[in-house]
């Protein structure tokens, strides 16, 4: 099976041959015991553990199960962690939520919210040589017609992940001269560079990572927590679903920081991508044309059929751009309309710099793709680095080319399509996150005022060091 | 015709060690080791004997398994299985550690300069072929990582021209990759062997590829270019590559190297069966299905498994070899035609 | 399958030629290759299994018939060993192979090549596994990997009893 997790995950999976979930198990070591033996451990011929006792006794000895999070505290194989994911986190698992809504009675039933992505919408939108509106319309209706309550646009929590992000920042920048590890600050909303950092460079590189939650995770908040009070009822009745351009998304999904023991939930129940959902539409023997439009979802009532937004500065969210507006307007009160991006070694690693009388004031840049991603690393260990804000991201192209989109088909290139659907992602109307009345009302009602220690729980997560494995019983090699 | 592989020197090279590799430098008057006592070493002949020149240790945490000389001579790239990459500047008479490349995540199994002298390629056991740049200021930047592999890389090489690069792995696969746009793109997959594919070697021309494996077979493979008048499908402009010879049921174990020389077209093998085999390519047979006749075996090569085979560059039959028994030998393939 | 089948021929022309010299009763020659498999037995027999405090004898995990010696020259001679590991995961199955190859390197007194592999049907992904106890970059790799080093290196000691 071909691994559909980002490059940069693939690298850190060392493992050959396991099919986890049923050969994974966790080995045990035992210490030798002077004296006496516990006993001997045979297999039965259907796979069962016995334990022959000394005193002739036999036991069935339970097998340990491998969970999701067993995977991803296990600096070994991704490739078990994928097939865990499979089955907890798919298409399918949707359909069994809606079934089990279908024949349970109304107190037992979940409350189902689906939040799409502007990249998943703008791949789907190509597939189907629809516009982005009528796609986001279509997509609601189709959702609906299944059983899915509520459907939303994870464009709106990347709002908060764009303030948040700029606060950051500025705040990072006054606190450079205090703190060595304040700047370079390095973008948080990629997974997949996430989980290789945390893997593989550690306590080294977390503190450059910026504590601002994804719009993923920031739509989890808004759901489990605002969404969940506005309905009346308890976070775990809620089933939040999100559909994303990449596999590394479940993957953050499942973290524990976004689980919370108190309301025994996820933030994000389930994570399906655009092909999934692709996938789903075909299962069904539908078409996206086909299904007829509905007005849009919001998430305040007081707003009326929106039109889709967006957010200037590419396909992976914009966040160079906007951090970079905001700080050269709030450190230098530059106002910046216009941002040029010089291109360095390759089209995936790019520059861009705000000068005063000569000198640089801000230099930021984008790094896509594990090459890029590995020489910034580097530069970085060395003291090389000089930048003071990079927006990473694991996959080439950034997010609109996730593993998670839909493929090229037939005669069309996949650079084609990845243009198409560039030209959709950035066909809708730009508003700045600043702009939008309906985040302000949120920072005031939902978050008791930015800065606020609500607002720190709700839109800042953490980062964990992987310990790298301790027992040789697994280690792979 | 007669052909013999004459004993000219053996030393002790890694003592109480594995030798891994030995690499000649491009003018053919160096010749540089490296093994599990995680040290590289530069040797010379001087009168009858080969003296060690240079010790590189203090590079290295793990065994250094492979290492490459740049084009020009003065850098040496040595990799290990500590995950890293070492850049070597000569100076003189001594080697200065220059660099130290991380980024594999475990052992590097192989490293291979490009004809430019600009490019430096390493495979590992992550799975992953890098190409690394190199610029004026002897910085070292990352510019592709290729995960075409399912397994182990084991062994990458440049064509003689520097247009694409050549990997062979544990998956039992050798992958093509040439560049585009501005990346590195895998562009055909050999398929045929039916183990680990240990080490693979382009022909002075480049139009040849030979390949050794586990699986104790030598195959041949000829490129063919679009339009060919064979019939043999290319895709695009692309050259397609085609097994044309197998050699088997002459390797009883499996074969770790091989090396082409461009100087002879004769073919050497280090095999796990302690012996050292040389192939030559029968003349006036079919480009198209060449046959090779076994031309030379000495069978106790070395007292435990040979592990590399290396031609010199410029000494037309000069063979250097290296075994798991820590010693270098240096043989001389005569012609007695 | 083609390397195993390849090797089943090769092991077949040895038992031929064995069975030639027996009809020859060159019965001493055969008695060696006997005294050479209690040998390579009495090395293997006491590794400790990783998981457990038991020998890989007591846990069956190898037997006198699991073993096979050939003679490859006068004094070189090829080791196959089939082993059964005690629990179908790979990690332990490798770790088992390692141990095997570690202490059989370290303690043979004569001049071996060797060959292990898991007996038939003991283990789902059989095939990836011989190749890669066979692979010997891989175990060497392995070997210095310092848990890998200690934890093979706590199985192979001598039990002091």
């Amino acid at each position: 099976m071909v691994s559909q997790f980002s490059g940069v995950l693939q690298l850190t999976d060392l493992d050959d041959f396991i099919t986890p979930s049923q050969e994974c198990v966790k080995p045990v070591k035992v210490e030798k015991k002077p004296g006496k033996t516990s006993g001997i451990i045979r297999i039965e011929d259907d796979g069962s553990y016995i334990q022959l006792n000394q005193d002739g006794g036999i036991k069935k000895l339970e097998k340990a199960k491998i969970t999701l999070n067993d995977c991803l505290a296990c600096s070994g194989c991704i490739t078990s962690a994928e097939s865990v994911l499979i089955t907890q986190q798919s298409h399918e698992e949707l359909y069994k939520v809606l079934n089990q809504n279908k024949v349970s009675g109304s107190e037992h039933q979940k409350l189902v919210v689906v939040s799409v992505c502007p990249q998943s919408r703008a791949s789907l939108a190509a597939k189907y040589k629809l516009q982005v509106t009528d796609t986001a319309r279509r997509l609601t209706a189709f959702f609906k017609n299944l059983g899915v309550h509520y459907v939303f646009d994870t464009t709106f929590s990347r709002n908060f992940s764009l303030l948040e992000s700029q606060c950051e920042f500025v705040q990072r920048f006054q606190r450079q001269k205090e703190d060595s590890k304040a700047l370079p600050m390095l973008a948080s909303a990629c997974p997949g560079w996430i989980c290789y950092a945390e893997k593989t460079h550690g306590s080294y590189i977390i503190p450059y990572i910026s504590t601002t939650k994804s719009p993923q995770q920031v739509m989890g908040s808004l759901i489990k927590d605002y969404f969940a009070k506005q309905q009346n009822v308890m976070p775990d009745q809620i089933y939040h679903v999100t559909v994303m351009p990449c596999y590394d998304k479940k993957l953050e999904a499942s973290r524990e920081d976004f689980f919370s023991e108190d309301n025994h939930t996820r933030d994000v129940d389930c994570v399906i991508t655009s092909g999934e959902v692709l996938k789903m539409l075909e299962q069904e023997g539908l078409s996206l044309t086909n299904v007829d439009p509905v007005p849009l979802d919001t998430l305040l009532s007081s707003e009326a059929d929106a039109e889709v937004t967006g957010h200037s500065g590419g396909g992976s969210g914009g966040y160079l751009e906007h951090v970079f507006k905001h700080a050269a307007k709030e450190l230098f009160g530059i106002d910046v309309h216009e941002i040029t991006y010089k291109t360095l070694r390759n089209k995936d690693f790019q520059e861009v710099t705000l000068e005063r009388d000569g000198s640089v004031l801000l230099r930021f840049a984008l790094a896509y793709g594990f090459r890029n991603i590995q020489n910034l690393v580097q530069k970085l260990k060395r003291k090389k680095l000089t930048y003071h804000y990079v927006e990473v991201m694991a996959c080439p192209s950034g997010c609109l080319n996730g593993g998670g989109q839909i493929r090229a088909e037939g005669p069309e290139s996949s650079k084609d399509l990845l243009q198409q659907v560039e030209e959709l992602y950035t066909s809708v109307k730009v508003q700045a996150p600043e702009a939008n009345e309906s985040v302000k009302k949120l920072y005031e009602q939902w978050l008791e005022g930015a800065d606020s220690s609500k607002s720190l729980k709700m839109l800042h997560t953490q980062y964990h060091a992987v310990e790298k494995l301790n027992s040789a019983l697994n280690i792979k090699w | 015709m007669k052909r013999r592989l004459a004993l000219e020197a053996r030393f002790s090279a890694h003592p109480d060690s594995r030798a891994w590799y030995v690499a000649w430098s491009p003018s053919g008057t160096l010749l540089a080791s490296c093994g599990g006592d995680r040290a590289v070493r530069i040797w010379a002949r001087e009168g009858s004997s080969w003296l060690c020149k240079c010790l590189l240790e203090d590079g290295h945490q793990r065994t250094v398994r492979k290492v490459s000389w740049s084009p020009c001579g003065t850098y040496l790239a040595s990799v290990s299985f500590d995950a890293t990459t070492c850049i070597w500047r000569k100076k003189e008479a001594v080697f200065e550690l220059l660099t130290t490349l991380e980024g594999h995540e475990n052992e590097v199994k192989s490293v291979a300069w490009a004809p430019s002298g600009s490019l430096l390629a390493t495979c590992s056991r992550d799975k992953s072929v890098w190409v690394w740049e190199v610029d004026e200021d002897d910085d070292y930047e990352c510019v592709s990582v290729l995960n075409a592999h399912t397994q182990d890389v084991k062994h990458v090489i440049w064509h003689p021209n520097g247009e694409f690069l050549a990997s062979g792995s544990y998956d039992n696969s050798i992958k093509l990759y040439k560049e585009e746009d501005d990346d590195w793109v895998c562009v055909d997959t050999l398929e045929g062997h039916e183990s680990t594919v240990w080490s693979i070697a382009f022909d002075k021309t480049g139009e040849h590829l030979v390949s050794c494996s586990d699986d104790k077979t030598v195959k041949i493979w000829k490129a063919y270019r679009p339009g060919n008048e064979q019939g043999v499908i290319c895709s695009g402009s692309d050259l397609s590559w085609k097994c044309v010879c197998t050699l088997s049921g002459f390797h009883s174990r499996p074969i770790y190297d091989i090396s082409w020389c461009h100087m002879t077209d004769a073919i050497a093998t280090a095999c796990g069966d302690d012996a050292i085999r040389i192939f030559e390519k029968d003349p006036g047979s079919d480009p198209h299905q060449p046959t090779f006749s076994l031309m030379a075996h000495i069978a106790k090569a070395h007292t435990q498994d040979v592990n590399c085979v290396a031609w010199n560059p410029k000494q037309a039959g000069l063979l250097a070899s290296c075994s798991d028994d820590g010693d270098i030998a240096i043989w001389m393939y005569e012609f007695e035609d | 399958m083609e390397i195993v089948s390849g090797l089943v021929s090769y092991a077949l022309a040895k038992f031929l030629f064995l069975s030639r010299l027996s009809n020859k009763e060159d019965a001493g020659k055969i008695k060696k290759m006997e005294e050479k498999v209690l040998e390579v037995y009495d090395i293997i027999r006491t590794i400790r299994d990783p998981e457990k405090p038991n020998s890989l004898e007591e846990l069956e995990v190898v037997a006198e018939e699991c073993i096979e010696v050939k003679s490859l020259d006068d004094d070189e001679y090829l080791i196959i060993i089939h082993f059964k590991p005690t629990v179908p995961h790979c990690s332990l199955a490798t770790l088992i192979g390692l141990c095997l190859r570690v202490k059989l390197q370290r303690c043979l007194p004569f001049k071996h090549k060797l060959e292990i592999y898991i007996s038939q049907g003991s283990h789902s992904t059989e095939e990836d596994i011989n190749k890669q106890i066979n692979d010997k970059e891989r175990v060497a790799a392995a070997m210095e990997n310092p848990n890998l080093r200690e934890i093979v290196e706590q199985c192979v000691i001598e039990p002091d009893d």
